[in-house]
């Protein structure tokens, strides 16, 4: 069951994927950015990692992806799609690594034993340091941002 | 066989990524490619989740991706904003420093 849940959950991404690469449109090529994402984070849900489901949902695709698409509404210009042949040769040598690697992974199952709440609780009682060295320099980040927009003058 | 099927996606979404990346010549499509790549590697991030005991590790790095990734974005999308407002253009070419044309 989880695994055909993948196996369809995959191919929708990788198809909303191709939307974004097929695109005319910035507007639609952000629409099927935020549908990968969120494809994405119900990778998360199947295997009952809530938190994760979570913070890609609400987070990235609530916050950062509502911008993105905002953003691209705004400039929607038509891409012109060029790629250098010169790409090919590196393609092809990370494609065929890359293949005998999930070559290699093909009989592995995957089972996620612990709970969430046991996870969440680790996390809070070990890593809450790291987490609010993580919240500081994000917005330190932002205020570096805004003190560089005031200063242009924008 | 689970294993196999996320890491072939994530690494076709990452390939996906990276090829609307290369090809495009507008800053508001390099955003969205970098956003799909930063997909990608929260899916490749799951089968952590499953190794025994680094749940919780595999959780912080979950948290750090995240919050590290949409901060990155969030500045480059005050960045397009930017150059559009000096410049009134957002293709690749506007943009003077940096990259192999500099």
């Amino acid at each position: 069951m989880t695994t055909s849940l993948l196996v369809i959950i995959g191919f929708a991404a990788i198809l909303s994927a191709c939307g974004v690469l097929f695109s005319r449109d910035n507007l639609y090529a952000s629409v099927c950015m935020s549908i990968t994402l969120i494809l994405i984070a119900a990778a998360y849900a199947v295997f009952d990692i809530q938190p994760v489901f979570i913070l890609i949902t609400f987070i990235f695709v609530g916050a950062v992806g509502a911008v993105t698409v905002a953003i691209a509404a705004t400039y929607r210009q038509q891409p012109k799609l060029s790629v250098d042949k010169v790409w090919i040769a590196p393609a092809l040598i990370t494609a065929a690594s890359v293949g005998y690697a999930i070559y290699a992974y093909v009989n592995y199952g995957m089972e996620v034993s612990s709970n969430s709440q046991e996870m969440l609780m680790t996390f809070t009682s070990d890593y809450m340091l790291l987490a609010m060295f993580i919240i500081s320099l994000s917005v330190l980040l932002m205020m570096a941002v805004v003190k560089f927009v005031r200063r242009e003058g924008i | 066989m689970k294993v196999a099927i996320l890491l072939f996606v994530s690494v076709v979404l990452l390939l996906i990524g990276y090829l609307t990346a290369i090809s495009s010549r507008d800053l508001v499509r390099l955003l969205i490619s970098l956003e799909l790549m930063f997909g990608s590697v929260f899916l490749a991030l799951l089968p952590l989740f499953s190794i025994e005991g680094l749940a919780a590790v595999a959780f912080g790095i979950a948290v750090i991706t995240i919050f590290t990734s949409g901060s990155e974005l969030m500045i480059l999308i005050a960045s397009i904003i930017m150059l559009d407002k000096k410049t009134r253009d957002v293709t690749v070419d506007s943009v003077t420093a940096g990259g192999d044309t500099a």
